[in-house]
């Protein structure tokens, strides 16, 4: 119950953009750890050769695995890139922590710039074969 | 008039070198991972990867050295996060040794599967 609790005070703590950013690079900070410790695994598989390798294949053609990447796993490490940059920066000159909400919102601005071509690009080879 | 006591020195300086490895190893992923991603997913797209590709990409020693440096870089930077992540919100102390414990088998692990076949993999 305390967990049900927790989420509660999480949701409903009014922190803005700060808490956003925060909650969103951790979540897309675990969800690149566990995609990334399969693709280790993958990878590892190289080893045994082009049949199976190629054969396990199927597991990354998937519609629901494509899906995942186009809207997951990208935006998820593209977000987390550059949030880590704004991070760094505050870090290093303090005085911008006074302007951080402003540059979170810059910040999201150049997401949208490098994601949404990227999207439509990977969409287009993944589901309509260019 | 009450002062309250100094913050105690930390026993060690581990987390300050925990928190310096997040930056370093953050700009180095930057340059890495994005170009990594943007090659991959924009240029060739998944469909277009296969044992050929990787097998061609590893016949040069430079890309070789890429992927391990993404790999040792990356999966540390991802192993730290999940560190810190635990260390938040398990608060018991055995939960906690039981999950960073199997934390820092996962992530030894993979790393000697990963490092082990960018080295050794022979192109056919």
């Amino acid at each position: 119950m305390a967990a049900v609790g927790n989420f509660f005070r999480a949701v409903t703590y009014r922190g803005r953009e700060g808490q956003i950013a925060w909650m969103l690079h951790r979540v897309t900070g675990i969800g690149v750890f566990v995609f990334l410790a399969g693709h280790i695994i993958d990878i590892f598989l190289m080893a045994f050769g082009p049949e199976v390798f190629n054969a396990l294949l199927f597991f990354y053609h998937q519609f629901v695995f494509k899906l995942s990447i186009v809207f997951g796993l990208f935006p998820g490490a593209l977000y987390h890139g550059l949030n880590g940059i704004r991070v760094i920066i505050v870090d290093f000159w303090p005085d911008l922590g006074k302007k951080q909400a402003l540059l979170w919102r810059v910040q999201i601005g150049i997401f949208a710039v490098a994601y949404i071509p990227s999207a439509i690009i990977m969409i287009d080879k993944m589901f309509f074969g260019h | 008039m009450q002062f309250s006591p100094a913050r105690p020195r930390p026993a060690s300086n581990f987390e300050l070198y925990s928190w310096f490895f997040m930056r370093i190893s953050a700009l180095v992923l930057i340059f890495l991972v994005g170009f990594h991603l943007f090659y991959m997913h924009v240029i060739l797209g998944v469909d277009a990867i296969d044992f050929d590709v990787i097998s061609g990409r590893w016949e040069s020693p430079f890309w070789r050295l890429y992927d391990f440096f993404m790999l040792v870089f990356g999966w540390l930077h991802c192993g730290n996060g999940v560190r810190v992540i635990l260390d938040d919100y398990i608060h018991h102390q055995g939960w906690r040794v039981i999950a960073k414990t199997a934390l820092y088998v996962v992530i030894f692990v993979l790393l000697v599967l990963g490092s082990y076949i960018v080295f050794t993999f022979k192109p056919l």
